[in-house]
């Protein structure tokens, strides 16, 4: 499929030289996990039960879908593009199944999986557009944000669907004390962070992004790599539906409106550059942690909600100076 | 193969505008334009689906333009929509307005140009109208009353001075600060505690994340009003996580079809029922009377209904 396979002597010459083996990549985290630590130790100290295992609880159950939207944004944003789509395909993938389930009586199996080609379509359509006709990305998939939405009101004819328990076993299962979609989302991504680092297919998705001239001088199939790219994040966007549904026990034509920005938000303060060439999932993990326990603390002060708002904003752009002064330290030694 | 594309687009635009709203057939009949606001929101819907059905019973006695926008924060969009119908010289516009205030000297033109305008659902703003010197009539449901109502059935369920939370809709919308009030005077009244109150913009997702960081936060917690049933739903998915289903009770607002499902299962208390799909019925009936009879105009209040779970309704405020 990919010219050159991991390991393959003869395949094309080796592309940017990889900086994150493990012991860097823990380094890199580092920066992350003090901000992560610092917000669960401020809340602990301004609220009375923040530090309490129900608290813990709920945010891993309330960040699975979040954390598997962000894996394949991760891809998108690394490869230069962006895919605004991802709100609307998680709320079309959420409607198939909550109406396979509900309307036409599927086994909830098969309806997972028509939710996940839905999706999975979604982003072939978003790569093959972008790729044929050598498209901006943020034209192609605000389209696609368009026609997945309204996808989503007419198979749910602007209605929410209550689903019951069918679904709800999935969000309420838990494994080790985790709930089973937090395990999943871990999953996901590890995963995505081993093809990224360690396959060929993770290398040529950081060539492109660095320079797709050079990256196709050296024998990169550059649209056969974003085509899958795109479809990778449609496939983890409808995941990602399957996760909402599930907890919410329902499907809601409006679920995912502004998720796109949320989890493009996450992805860069985890430190992956807008502008391609440049990313981690495991960080981008790492930025839906601290929006997640932000807003979990936030909720628990009683905060008004202008005030919610505005710190929320500081601390996105906190979050990202910080990184900026972490990468100069980075580099010095080097 | 481009060209093959490109020809492909525009005939599917072309059969999309072909087969959409359905035109008035032409004729001496009125032409009224009904304009609401989101038309991704279940409530709209059923409202639009409501005056569909209506103009098709009475086709002989006026025609329906249906018109809403994207979102309900989008006034822009709606002070256009306006626009053009005064453009096409309706006869009567009902409208919704998403801004209670820049609605305003919009409908004044409408006024101006001979359109009958009535107000539906989300009451135009007393002052600024006064300021433009015009009367708008409303038609529509008491929205304090409706939260009152519920929260006072939830009072009977709890004992004076336990501790309650509100999940309020988006900041800025007139029936959700009403909703609220209506939630705090039954509360009040019953001697409830409201520790916490905050907005979860009248969707799941956010109302999931409030209640679960105002559950963690009060543990004592045993009720949760929420100003809408689609924040209801995320008040009891929150519940489901804590483990807190059933010892938290949740009330929400609409009796949207996916509540019907949690009133059965016990996991909502109750809810209210505006009968969205007669508020813009009553709107035009309202419209047409107003074209016919040339009265003037008065503000009319539609029927708010208390829903609990054995599919009872308590009617509260018969019609007339």
């Amino acid at each position: 499929m990919t010219p050159g396979r991991p390991g393959d002597n003869a395949g094309p010459p080796r592309l940017p030289p990889r900086r994150a083996g493990p012991p860097a990549a823990l380094v890199e985290v580092v920066g992350m996990l003090c901000v992560l630590v610092g917000l669960i130790v401020v809340f602990g100290l301004l609220t009375e039960h923040f530090f309490s295992r129900t608290t813990f609880y709920m945010i891993a159950a309330q960040v699975p879908d979040a954390a598997i939207a962000a894996v394949g944004m991760t891809f998108v944003l690394i490869i230069a593009g962006i895919d605004l789509s991802v709100g609307s395909v998680l709320a079309l993938g959420g409607a198939v199944l909550g109406v396979a389930i509900v309307r036409w009586h599927v086994p909830v199996p098969l309806a997972v999986s028509a939710c996940l080609a839905v999706g999975l379509l979604c982003g072939a359509v978003n790569g093959l557009v972008t790729v044929a006709w050598r498209l901006p990305s943020f034209i192609v998939t605000l389209g696609m944000l368009e026609v997945a939405r309204g996808a989503t009101m007419t198979v749910l004819d602007s209605r929410t669907a209550y689903v019951g328990s069918a679904i709800e076993g999935i969000s309420e299962a838990a494994f080790l004390y985790l709930p089973v979609p937090f395990v999943l989302a871990l999953l996901t991504v590890a995963g995505g962070q081993l093809v990224l680092t360690y396959t060929a297919f993770g290398r040529h998705v950081v060539a492109v992004g660095s320079s797709e001239e050079t990256a196709r001088l050296c024998g990169v199939n550059v649209p056969a790599v974003k085509l899958r790219v795109f479809a990778l994040c449609g496939l983890l966007a409808s995941l990602a539906g399957v996760m909402q549904v599930s907890r919410a026990a329902s499907a809601n034509p409006n679920a995912g409106t502004g998720f796109e920005l949320e989890t493009i938000a996450a992805v860069v303060i985890g430190g992956t550059s807008l502008m391609g060439g440049r990313g981690s999932v495991v960080r981008s993990f790492f930025g839906v942690m601290i929006i997640a326990v932000l807003t979990s603390g936030l909720a628990q002060l009683g905060v008004q909600d202008p005030t919610k708002r505005i710190i929320t904003g500081l601390v996105i752009v906190a979050a990202v100076v910080l990184d900026y002064y972490r990468q100069r330290l980075g580099r010095r030694p080097a | 193969m481009r060209r093959t594309v490109l020809a492909l687009v525009v005939v599917a635009g072309l059969v999309v505008c072909g087969c959409g709203d359905g035109r008035p057939a032409e004729g001496d009949k009125p032409r009224v334009a009904l304009i609401m606001k989101s038309l991704a929101n279940e409530f709209f819907k059923t409202m639009e689906d409501g005056a569909r059905a209506h103009q098709q019973a009475n086709a002989a006695k006026y025609g329906l333009i249906c018109n809403g926008i994207k979102d309900e924060q989008d006034v822009q969009k709606q002070i256009d929509i306006v626009n053009q119908m005064i453009a096409q010289k309706v006869d009567a516009i009902v409208i919704a307005p998403a801004d209670s205030k820049a609605l305003v000297p919009h409908c004044k033109k409408a006024q101006a140009a001979g359109i009958v305008v009535v107000n539906i659902d989300n009451k135009l703003d007393d002052a600024v109208l006064a300021e433009q010197g015009i009367r708008v009539p409303f038609v529509g449901p008491d929205n304090r009353k409706g939260a009152r109502l519920a929260g006072e059935y939830l009072a009977k369920k709890l004992a004076a001075g336990d501790e309650v939370a509100l999940v309020e809709g988006r900041p800025n919308a007139l029936n959700g600060i009403q909703r609220k009030l209506g939630f705090e005077d039954a509360m009040k009244a019953a001697g409830m505690k409201i520790v916490s109150s905050q907005s979860g913009y009248w969707e799941t997702e956010n109302a999931t994340k409030v209640v679960g960081g105002m559950i963690t936060q009060h543990p004592d917690l045993k009720a949760v009003l929420c100003a809408n049933d689609s924040m209801a739903l995320g008040a009891v998915s929150a519940l489901k996580a804590a483990g807190k289903l059933g010892k938290v009770l949740v009330v929400g607002f609409d009796n949207i079809s996916a509540v019907q499902g949690l009133m059965k299962d016990g996991r909502v208390l109750c809810t209210v029922d505006q009968h969205a799909d007669r508020i813009a019925v009553y709107g035009i009936e309202y419209a047409l009377e107003i074209l016919d009879k040339k009265t003037t105009p008065a503000d009319r209040e539609t029927p708010v209904d208390l829903i609990v779970p054995d599919g009872v309704q308590v009617p509260i405020d018969p019609v007339q």
